[in-house]
């Protein structure tokens, strides 16, 4: 099912949690909403979900007018962050219950959800209740408990964040196997950018209400529309120095160092030079000159904090270097990766 | 190891002294007491004499007819006032946990009966049940209804007690159902009506369910002191009813004790402890109960782990 949000505006009181919202989600497409906290994407998932209504603007379920549908209407299976799965039911009767309440006869609703517990690899746990389930199985309950009723849309309110890191992967990991099997239209809220990098095929980033970026997850790392893009993906997170314009060329610091990067604005502008650890290059020939801080081997790399203008900043550095603490090398900036950003705005200027 | 000096090691005891003494006092001893004064027969409390020991006093008791009549109204009594009393505080404490006008006027109207002195209270609901000038019947026959002689037939003095109980028990009811409605999680409620459960169904397969372990403390504890009801006879009647109809087992251990001349403490202890060992026997049942929901709910952390741990 296609989704078109049409200047979504979400008021409470004095605070607009969702400002000028619009994008189109495709059919069968797994999108992320991603934001730090209170940059409104829940708000958002609850008004795709019919718990909020808007207060400006237009929803469209493929061509249903949907903005002020009750819930139960729209056919849309939630799953929440601690899971709401009924204690004082088995997992079979949890995930019957869509069923139940839609009057489904007793013998098919008992087979289409066996059908979703061996989607979601619960079946030997038919009969047990939630509590004694660990949270991994709890969440696949979850899953299956909200694809039962086969709805039109399928809504993840940060899904994995009461798992522990291992579990996380493995159920992001899932999550997407169980989306691209029943290719049932979903939308994903977190506010961690790995998971979304890893399972999207879309990316909207949001902050402070307003829609940043949507694309896809590489597009997002590679080519950021803004400074807050950059500043959000990426680990380790990206590098930032503060420089100013001056005949074209971006210069670092209080000491105006030449850092070779070239940008068309006026000269004076004040800008942040952003660029991934991955995008530096040891090369002691470069008159761009920065001193080590210290390398830690982090399994097959090693990376290097190294002083950059007065400013502690990180690279991916060749492994056979041995440098050590203190010493003066060169470096040199690769063709991606590096970014400059207006330091007020955080428009991008390259 | 450094030992400790004698004062040292007894030193918690003192602490714990007061409260050790005042509970050996005031509840153990009584309890002792009257369970040695239930054996002894012809027993006389001032001068400490007594004609025998055994049995004989359980043994009158049970075959005395204003006994058996308190047992069985003390089972009607709890029979009809605890069931209703819960169903009625189920459904008042679901609407108070929702968001309604007035909430508050409607909270300090249900909760009123708690603050207020039954024995006052009670008086006022003497006016209310009159068959003249009682509100009672006045608004029944508005219906056209015609109500009972609440005070004045044997039959009406025990439906104006048990009207008078529920009312009685009904807050503290209230009040215990509210806070196992608030710990309900609201989400549960959000995930049924995304799914389009409609109100009655929430009802009766989250809350009432969810509720549960609520619900039977609610009934085990209100088993327990309505099994104690008598003082609500005084301000209604002035004593077991207007035909002596109205006994109930602690009404019948007051009078045996208090009213009987000379009294019959042996009677009153026997009867004391009979009814010590049903209300027992239900306080029992509170925990077993009480340890089976948690086990149904599979809170039983240890156990869980245990078995996450077999499974790895």
């Amino acid at each position: 099912m296609r989704i078109r949000l049409e200047n979504i505006v979400k008021r409470f009181d004095d605070n607009t949690a969702v400002n000028d919202f619009s994008a189109v989600i495709e059919s069968g497409e797994l999108v992320t909403l991603l934001g730090p906290s209170g940059c409104g994407k829940s708000t958002m998932l609850n008004m795709l979900s019919g718990i909020l209504y808007p207060t400006e603007g237009k929803i469209y379920f493929d061509d249903d007018d949907v903005t002020f549908m009750s819930s139960e209407k729209r056919g849309i299976g939630l799953v929440f962050q601690n899971y709401a799965l009924y204690p004082h039911m088995t997992v079979l009767e949890n995930i019957c219950f869509p069923l139940e309440i839609k009057k489904v006869p007793k013998a098919e609703r008992i087979e289409r959800a066996k059908k979703m517990a061996e989607l979601v690899h619960v079946e030997g746990m038919l009969n047990r209740k939630p509590g004694q389930l660990s949270g991994g199985q709890q969440q696949r309950v979850a899953i299956a408990r909200a694809l039962v009723k086969e709805p039109r849309l399928l809504l993840l309110d940060e899904p994995l964040s009461n798992l522990d890191a291992r579990l996380r992967i493995e159920m992001r990991e899932e999550i997407r196997r169980i989306q691209l099997e029943t290719g049932v239209t979903t939308i994903f809220v977190t506010h961690d950018q790995e998971e979304a990098m890893s399972i999207s095929d879309h990316i909207i980033l949001m902050k402070l209400g307003v829609l940043q970026q949507y694309d896809k997850p590489q597009a997002l790392y590679d080519q950021p529309a803004n400074c807050f893009v950059a500043d959000f993906l990426g680990n380790p997170p990206i590098n930032k120095v503060a420089g100013v314009v001056q005949d074209g060329k971006v210069l670092l610091g209080e000491d105006k160092i030449d850092s070779g990067i070239k940008v068309d604005v006026a000269d004076g502008t004040r800008v942040w030079l952003s660029f991934r650890a991955e995008s530096v290059i040891l090369d002691n020939s470069s008159s761009l000159r920065a001193k080590v801080i210290m390398t830690s081997v982090m399994g097959k790399e090693v990376i290097t904090s190294f002083d950059l203008a007065g400013k502690e900043v990180r690279g991916y550095m060749d492994a056979n270097a041995e440098l050590q603490r203190d010493q003066e090398i060169g470096i040199r900036f690769k063709n991606s990766g590096v970014f400059v950003f207006d330091y007020e705005s955080g428009e991008r200027y390259l | 190891m450094i030992k400790k000096s004698f004062f040292e090691r007894i030193k918690p005891l003192l602490y714990l002294l007061p409260f050790i003494a005042s509970v050996t006092l005031f509840t153990l001893y009584p309890i002792v007491n009257v369970i040695r004064m239930s054996f002894l027969e012809g027993y006389k409390y001032l001068s400490g004499a007594y004609t025998g020991v055994g049995l004989g006093n359980y043994q009158k008791v049970i075959n005395d007819p204003f006994f058996r009549q308190a047992l069985s109204n003390t089972f009607r009594y709890v029979l009809l006032v605890v069931p209703i009393s819960t169903a009625l505080a189920i459904v008042i404490a679901t609407m108070l946990n929702q968001k309604i006008k007035f909430q508050s006027f409607f909270q300090t109207a249900y909760f009123l009966p708690m603050v207020t002195s039954s024995l006052a209270v009670g008086l006022a609901w003497r006016f209310m049940f009159n068959d003249k000038v009682g509100i009672l019947n006045y608004v029944l026959n508005i219906f056209g209804i015609q109500g009972p002689s609440w005070l004045t037939t044997p039959a009406g003095n025990f439906i104006a007690v048990v009207v008078f109980g529920i009312w009685a028990i009904l807050p503290n009811t209230i009040i215990l159902l509210l806070s196992g409605l608030q710990n309900i999680d609201p989400l549960y409620y959000t995930a049924a009506k995304v799914d389009g459960a409609k109100t009655l169904r929430i009802f009766f397969r989250i809350t009432v369910p969810l509720l549960a372990p609520t619900i039977m403390l609610v009934i085990i504890i209100n088993t327990i002191s309505t099994f104690k009801m008598y003082h609500e006879l005084f301000p209604l009647f002035n004593g077991p009813g207007i035909a002596y109809n109205l006994f109930t087992v602690v009404y019948y251990i007051y009078y045996e004790f208090r009213v009987m001349s000379p009294p019959k403490y042996g009677y009153a202890a026997a009867a004391a402890v009979m009814l010590l060992i049903t209300v027992f026997i239900f306080t029992m049942l509170q925990r077993a109960v009480q340890a089976w929901s948690r086990k149904e709910r599979g809170e039983d952390v240890k156990k869980v782990k245990r078995h996450r741990d077999q499974n790895k």
